[in-house]
């Protein structure tokens, strides 16, 4: 199959396809390097953990940018997500009800960024970056009402709340357990791959399954609907949409406040799931890697799976790996996947990216040579330069919604 | 035959102009009615009142016979009125079925989109007016004429029987021009209504069985097609003005101050917008290009400061080939330019006027000392721009938006002057101001040829280009068609060279 039959096909055969290549690339390096960790379950299920909050804010993301509106302001309604979703919880004794105020709560985020940018057209930027310095002043505030007079609490943290918990998938990953077995079995790859499915159904997180779920709601929302299909004019062509009766006002509005709804809910994942309290900056820019997500995706749903996960593995694996030598090895798959990179790009006839990335490749194998542990910093860093590398060879075949960020007026034709 | 569509007394204005000013017409049923006039005659806004984008302030619209009154498309397409707008409204990344039925989606339960029911409409649509389009396809793979037929089959397919047509042909070549014709031949015989609206005469008569022509918002008169010639209607259009006041005698010299050769610009669609341009101006010389807006001057201005990358060909300033310079190099060779807006290209509107001043200027004395802005010496040119040029305003730290219109042209003409250019074009020089800043551009324009500068001018305004021009020649479709001397042209027979009637015989 040649490289642009590959392109045509659907955006849920391509991205196993990838999924599956990438795998092997891990197992390779696992290989070659005798690092056991790049593969197992523990790895698989904390780097889950770590993208879950990036899918869904990035799915916020691509709610908001396809109806027309930059949603810079995630990262604030994320963390009105956080307070909101520990408050919730201590206040009615269920973390259901925080997960449903952590929703509300981003949701009055994306309210107030709908009313600024399609309300009054002020810059999508200005009114995002407006939400990022409001919300964490806000939480505070409220922080030193209400936490601060409880137990366990002060103006930065919560009392500690109870976690949504999670379920084991019956038959494939307990009882008779057949992915586990399959992985502990040790064949080259196929033990991989089943180390990897295993390691997503295992004491898998009501909020992980409803994150996941989410991607082909999302999909089919945007693509099968009415709804989606109004919702995408107006990130498209507003004034064809308006010239066709269609409110277009109504589907930003609608839009960018899903888009705060599932940032916020994005945000009570990581007080309800990974920390089990909330806690001040909690959300460490989180909300700017979904943005990198949905860009890497292509402002489609599963393209934003595929950067989440990309972005979470690496800090999922750090949190594993206390000696660093993992982390290492991932210098050998970025080398690989750069090397793939220079190759298409010369058959491409594209002769300065190619040697870019091979420049890349080549600096990235020297790094993996010449230390034995990755620094510290490499695994936050990680996703950074990442989204750098794709931008930069990917840039020319992004689209994004043709009229997101611009201003629209009613009758401005 | 019964009336389909009765305007009365139609006035719309906005701040400071009126643009549509008492029309009256009415369309049959199951005729094409074409609505001609000049740009600017207020044909758009009379199409946007009447399919509900914008209110009118007064008067009464009928659709078949009942009195209407729209707030917004939808209530127009309820009516069975359906538009297709010159700058289409698609998107591009949608496929030809989501932009289709965009507004009206048949849905299954839970708002989920029927792909299957709209494409069998679709293709019913197709079939009952010989339209035929891949519903799949995506609209950025379309070529212009395929777009323009998925804007008709959006409208048919919303059950419209008055259609609404905004210059269509103003994109397509003369063979989809031809289909477009085929098709609404096709939508007649159908038994809808048709309004179509365009300045290209030979077009209109050949399809129209009835015309109205606008002129500065007035509508003038309803003609049957078969009554008259494009001479007839170039006349209407323009309508007989008063006489050019301005000739002095000739200050042209035998020196080419800019030479332009074979330029061809190409339009986003990979067509040519100018076609193979030549020509010369001579120190002290006016060259007026005549031409309906859209005819590619734009284009060529563009290519001439260096704006735009022409396909082919040169431009010398005074025997320097400047093709390859930058506009910043340009002008440093000795070319001014007053663009055609100045709201968008001429003024920073919030700056204050001695920042206006210097734009185009700020690397050089008295504006700069080496790296820094020269504030000082800023302030004193620009005092002498607005003492010399009649520029009325308080001082010069005032900002660019708080002068009248007028008095902002005066300021670019000033500041694009007083450098002393070899070569100055002018756009459109004084559209939109009053009459007292229209004669002291005037005078500044003759000062400047007189002083053996070189001027190309560009104007809508028939007298002005008469009046000051040396030589005019004609563009139309990207071409010089014509080159004719002002002493012996009247504004109606330009008008007729200008919307190409003259070029096929029909003129006199």
């Amino acid at each position: 199959m040649s490289f642009t039959q590959f392109q045509k096909l659907p955006a849920y055969y391509r991205w196993p396809i990838l999924a599956f290549v990438g795998i092997v690339v891990l197992a390779l390096v696992q290989e070659l390097t005798g690092q056991g960790l790049l593969t197992s379950t523990t790895t698989i299920q904390t780097a889950l953990k770590w993208a879950m909050p990036i899918l869904i804010a990035g799915l916020g993301g691509l709610l908001s940018e396809r109806c027309g509106v930059v949603n810079i302001g995630l990262e604030g309604m994320m963390i009105l997500g956080t307070w909101f979703g520990a408050w919730g919880t201590l206040q009615f004794g269920s973390p259901w009800w925080g997960l449903f105020f952590g929703i509300l709560g981003g949701a009055m985020g994306g309210l107030l960024h709908a009313i600024a940018t399609v309300g009054f057209g002020v810059d999508h930027i200005v009114s995002g970056v407006a939400i990022n310095i409001l919300a964490p002043g806000t939480a505070r505030y409220l922080s030193d009402r209400v936490f601060a007079q409880m137990d366990g609490g002060s103006i930065s943290q919560s009392p500690r709340v109870e976690s949504l918990g999670g379920f084991t998938w019956p038959v494939l990953a307990k009882g008779p357990d057949l992915f586990g077995r399959v992985e502990r079995l040790d064949w080259f790859i196929v033990s991989d791959v089943f180390g990897v499915l295993r390691g997503l159904l295992f004491q898998m997180s009501y909020l992980t399954a409803i994150g996941l779920a989410l991607v082909p709601i999302s999909a089919f929302l945007l693509t099968k609907t009415r709804f989606g299909l109004r919702l995408r004019i107006a990130g498209e062509n507003p004034l064809a949409g308006e010239s066709l009766g269609i409110n277009i006002y109504r589907q930003k509005f609608i839009g960018v406040i899903i888009s705060g709804g599932l940032a916020g809910m994005a945000g009570s994942l990581i007080v309800l799931d990974l920390a089990q309290l909330y806690r001040q900056n909690q959300t460490t820019g989180r909300g700017f890697i979904a943005l990198a997500a949905l860009i890497f995706g292509n402002w489609k749903a599963s393209g934003v799976l595929a950067g989440a996960v990309l972005f979470g593995y690496p800090f999922g694996l750090s949190l594993r790996d206390l000696e660093g030598t993992a982390t290492r090895s991932l210098l050998l798959v970025i080398a690989i996947a750069l090397v793939v990179v220079m190759v298409w790009a010369f058959t491409k006839q594209n002769i300065a990216d190619g040697i870019l990335a091979g420049t890349v490749a080549v600096g990235s194998l020297l790094f993996f040579l010449f230390t034995n542990t990755a620094p510290s910093w490499l695994p936050g860093t990680m996703p950074y330069v990442l989204v750098l590398l794709v931008l930069v060879f990917a840039s020319q075949r992004l689209r994004m919604p043709a009229a997101v960020g611009l201003p629209y007026r009613k009758g401005g034709s | 035959m019964s009336t389909a569509i009765e305007l009365i007394g139609i006035t719309k204005r906005f701040p400071g102009v009126i643009a549509n000013d008492n029309i009256n017409f009415s369309v049959e049923e199951g005729e094409i009615h074409a609505i001609c006039g000049e740009n600017g005659a207020g044909k758009s806004t009379l199409m946007k009142i009447l399919y509900g984008m914008q209110p009118a302030d007064e008067g009464v619209m009928k659709v078949n016979g009942v009195e209407v009154d729209f707030s917004s498309p939808t209530d127009a397409i309820a009516a069975g009125i359906g538009m297709v707008h010159q700058h289409f409204m698609l998107a591009d990344q949608f496929s030809v079925i989501e932009n289709v039925i965009l507004g009206s989606e048949p849905t299954t339960v839970g708002g989920i989109l029927d792909f299957d029911t709209a494409k069998t409409h679709l293709a019913e649509v197709g079939d009952a007016y010989g339209l035929t389009i891949d519903p799949d396809d995506f609209v950025s793979e379309l070529e212009v004429g395929e777009r323009q037929r998925v804007e008709i089959i959006k409208v048919l397919y919303r059950g419209a029987n008055i259609l609404i047509l905004d210059e269509p042909t103003a994109v397509l070549v003369p063979q989809e021009v031809e289909a477009l014709f085929d098709n609404l031949r096709e939508l007649k015989a159908a038994g809808s209504t048709i309004i179509f609206i365009d300045h290209k005469l030979q077009e209109v008569l050949e399809i129209s069985d009835r015309i109205t022509i606008i002129r500065r918002g007035k509508s003038i008169t309803t003609v049957n097609a078969a009554d008259v010639t494009a001479g007839d209607l170039a006349e209407l259009m323009v309508g007989e003005e008063l006489p050019s006041p301005e000739t002095t005698e000739s200050t042209v010299t035998d020196v080419v101050a800019l030479e332009v050769q074979n330029i061809t610009v190409l339009d986003e669609y990979g067509r040519p917008v100018v076609h193979d341009v030549s020509f010369k101006i001579h120190q002290g010389e006016v060259l007026g290009i005549a031409g309906i807006e859209g005819n590619g001057q734009g284009e060529l201005v563009d290519a001439i400061v260096g704006m735009e990358r022409p396909l082919s060909g040169s431009v010398y300033l005074g025997g320097l080939d400047v093709s390859l310079k930058s506009v910043r190099q340009r002008r440093d060779e000795g070319f001014g330019y007053v663009p055609k807006d100045r709201h968008e290209a001429g003024l920073l509107l919030v700056a204050p006027l001695w920042e206006n001043a210097a734009l185009g200027h700020q690397t050089k004395p008295p504006f700069a000392k080496g790296w820094w802005i020269d504030r000082k010496g800023s302030h004193q040119r620009t005092d002498e721009i607005r003492e010399r040029f009649d520029v009325r305003s308080p001082n010069a730290d005032v900002a660019a938006h708080a002068l009248s219109g007028g008095n902002q042209q005066k300021l670019i003409i000033g500041r694009e002057l007083i450098g002393d250019p070899k070569v100055i074009i002018l756009a459109h020089p004084t559209r939109g101001i009053d009459v007292g800043a229209q004669a002291a551009v005037w005078n500044e324009i003759r000062s400047a040829r007189a002083a053996g500068q070189a001027s190309l001018l560009i104007s809508a305004d028939l007298d002005e280009l008469i009046g000051l021009s040396d030589r005019i020649v004609v563009m139309f479709h990207g071409k010089l068609v014509a080159e004719l001397d002002p002493a012996e042209i009247t504004p109606r027979l330009l008008g007729s060279y200008m919307t190409g009637a003259a070029l096929q015989g029909g003129a006199q």
